[in-house]
């Protein structure tokens, strides 16, 4: 078969709905567009933890101390299955590392912003996990089916992770005027980047990931949904909304295009968001001082002494 | 360091399933590693770690198609085991009443 | 509940506590990602631990694990130091790990027999978790030790100092004496000790490492330009042998400016919102 045939019968397997396998023939912006989009996710995941584990030395209970750092834990486990999944595409677990800690690669924008206090704890376990869930659940349906695998589990985890955000969120709303304020306070700094998180409006005919049905909805799409879920469960509870104020638009919860700041986007889109240079320095110098532990366990097997 | 792939059982009763990969350096380390990755739910009493390398698979997995009718493998072939039946109790009554042969 | 049960199991909670708070810090950046993931299941074990043994005490006292764990003036911890020193790399974390594991094991192994059967049991439930860690601890510090020169060379740095402070861990206990007498520490902490010195140079020893690591001998001798252009050897044995740090008196609540921060960090959310519930 030539190539132009082969593609030919790609795009057919495509418009048919099936799935594609990592073995499988598949064109060249295709591989890499599904590497780079879960390489992407892959380093969400791993630098997701940083402002998490940022609030744990802080944590108000024991309780909470075990189920944030068992929180955490999940979002390095699924930094792991990704970068795995990405890996069979056909570049490094080091490459892909490298590539984030030298600023080559991009993770996911709310990653690049400032924690304060408990409150953020509230925000990034409810709000943010909540926006990652309704647009992992989206890619269960990916065209590709490897990476749907690791999104189950991750899913499901996620769906925990929610439950815990929500219950940390329901203690502060429920408790003193300084908790409920912890809480205000985090969601006037955190609303913006949670509605940038899920991108502008999705440009259908360009956007080759749509193409190939790796995403199967639109950006817009996605956030009215979240929301929709959300919005009335935030207002229920009595906060306010900053900027952009979500509007009642008949059974939907509305934010105009018109009234959305995109300037701290575009300068994390360049990695040079408010922690950006901090986290990854961080790493990186972390990961440059450990490479005897990489030597180490490069090598064969060892013996008892 | 080597692409371990992870099995679990969760009881008895279950068979061993695929439940992802590790990079470890051995396999007193990959086992490690396995059961804080991919058992802390304790989603399995049992554990295999093997190297990928082990594994094989076909290079063309269309042999794994079953291409002639070999439909007598399966339960469907034997459907019509509600009117052989009627048609044997039917003959049967005919022996009785000796209306039959 | 007698005071001298309470110093038991303090130090106990407090050594894991303080570990496990330093343990955590290595979620979402430890030097491999499975490791990050298996780590942070230990440091969730310690604290965990920390609260059973917190919850022992508290219900007997009428107050809560946390308003212990968290709710306490600096001086009243009873931890030792090994616990509250910062992670630094993976080689001194790797050390501290297998020390404390190992010095536990000692510990455990002993209050198994204690006179208080709800510790009792409580020990006996927290060595099965233990056991794994040690196995854990082991597995690293063979693969390390057996590797490439500049692991091998960090990690003796660091088994040398951690086995300083990881003596602290037998220093005798606020109320030692009466612990011994009534029956809440079977073997004194001086034995313990004996035993962990014992038990930490036989394991050293198996691992092809050296067991003398208290009285530092330079692994390597030093190039010293000799006219001859001779090897001499620059070895002179550190000091004394085991000698308690300075700065040692965990068990009497005086602890180290590293815990300063760290202190201030785990009691900050807590102690700024007294009595809320979260």
């Amino acid at each position: 078969m030539t190539y132009e045939e082969k593609l030919a019968a790609f795009n057919e397997r495509i418009a048919d709905g099936d799935k594609i396998e990592a073995e499988d023939w598949m064109p060249d912006d295709y591989r890499m567009g599904v590497l780079k989009f879960i390489e992407m996710h892959a380093n969400s995941e791993i630098m997701g933890a940083l402002p998490e584990r940022e609030c744990l030395p802080r944590a108000p209970s024991l309780q909470r101390k075990m189920s944030l750092a068992a929180k955490i834990q999940d979002e390095v486990g699924h930094a792991q299955l990704l970068y795995r999944v990405a890996e069979d595409l056909g570049k490094s677990r080091e490459a892909m590392f490298e590539d984030l800690i030298n600023s080559r690669s991009k993770f996911h924008n709310v990653f690049h912003y400032p924690v304060k206090h408990w409150g953020d704890v509230a925000i990034i376990g409810w709000l943010i996990d909540g926006a990652a869930l309704v647009t992992q659940a989206a890619l269960l349906d990916s065209s590709y089916a490897p990476y749907t695998r690791v999104l189950k589990r991750i899913c499901s985890e996620e769906q925990l992770h929610l439950r815990h955000g929500e219950d940390i969120t329901l203690e502060l709303a429920s408790g003193t005027d300084e908790q409920r304020q912890m809480f205000q306070e985090a969601l006037d700094r955190w609303w913006l980047p949670i509605i940038h998180f899920f991108g502008p409006r999705s440009n259908v005919e360009k956007d080759l990931l749509l193409r190939w049905k790796v995403k199967t909805r639109t950006n817009e799409d996605l956030r009215q949904e979240f929301l929709d879920r959300y919005v009335p469960k935030i207002l229920e509870l009595g906060f306010t909304f900053p900027q952009p104020v979500p509007r009642k638009d008949g059974d939907h919860h509305v934010v105009d295009d018109a009234e959305i700041d995109w300037a701290p986007l575009d300068s994390i889109k360049k990695n040079e968001g408010p922690e950006t240079a901090r986290r990854l320095d961080e790493r990186k110098s972390i990961y440059d001082a450990h490479r005897w532990v990489r030597e180490a366990l490069a090598e064969p097997a060892v013996h008892a002494a | 360091m080597d692409v371990y792939e992870v099995f679990r059982r969760a009881g008895h009763k279950d068979p061993y399933e695929h439940c992802g990969a590790v990079i470890a350096p051995d396999p007193e380390m990959a086992l490690m590693m396995a059961k804080e990755c991919f058992v802390r739910r304790r989603e399995g009493q049992h554990l295999w770690v093997v190297r990928r390398t082990a594994i094989h698979s076909f290079k063309d997995e269309s042999l794994l198609d079953i291409a002639a009718d070999k439909s007598y493998r399966f339960a469907s072939a034997y459907r019509d085991v509600v009117s052989k039946r009627e048609k044997a109790r039917t003959r049967a009554a005919q022996i009785e009443d000796g209306t039959g042969e | 509940m007698s005071e001298a049960f309470a110093s038991v199991v303090l130090a106990l909670a407090d050594d894991e506590l303080v570990l496990g708070h330093r343990h955590s810090e290595w979620t979402g950046w430890a030097p491999h990602i499975e490791e990050d993931v298996a780590f942070s299941s230990i440091a969730q074990d310690e604290i965990g631990h920390a609260g059973n043994l917190y919850t022992l005490i508290a219900r007997r006292t009428e107050t809560d694990a946390d308003a212990l764990a968290l709710g306490r003036a600096k001086a009243h911890y009873r931890h030792a130091t090994l616990c509250e020193r910062p992670n630094r790399d993976w080689a001194y974390t790797l050390a501290r790990h297998w020390m404390y594991d190992t010095a536990d094991d000692v510990r455990l192994e002993a209050l198994q027999g204690t006179a208080d059967p709800e510790l009792a049991a409580l020990v006996t439930k927290m060595r099965r978790e233990e056991r794994y860690h040690l196995l854990h601890a082991d597995a690293w510090l063979r693969r390390v030790s057996q590797g490439p020169v500049e692991g091998r060379t960090r990690l003796i740095e660091a088994l040398h100092e951690t086995f300083a402070d990881a003596v602290g861990l037998f220093e005798p206990l606020e109320h030692e004496e009466m612990a011994v007498k009534e029956g809440w520490l079977p073997v004194p902490s001086d034995e313990l000790r004996t035993r962990f010195m014992a038990r930490a140079s036989a394991a050293l020893d198996e691992l092809g490492l050296p067991t003398d690591i208290h009285t530092r001998v330079a692994e390597q001798a030093e190039f010293v330009a000799s006219s001859s252009g001779d090897l001499i050897a620059d070895d002179e044995p550190a000091a004394e042998g085991v000698t308690p740090d300075a700065t040692a008196g965990g068990r009497a609540g005086r602890h180290t400016g590293d815990f300063d921060q760290l202190w201030d960090d785990m009691t900050f959310t807590y102690r700024n919102h007294p009595g809320a519930t979260w």
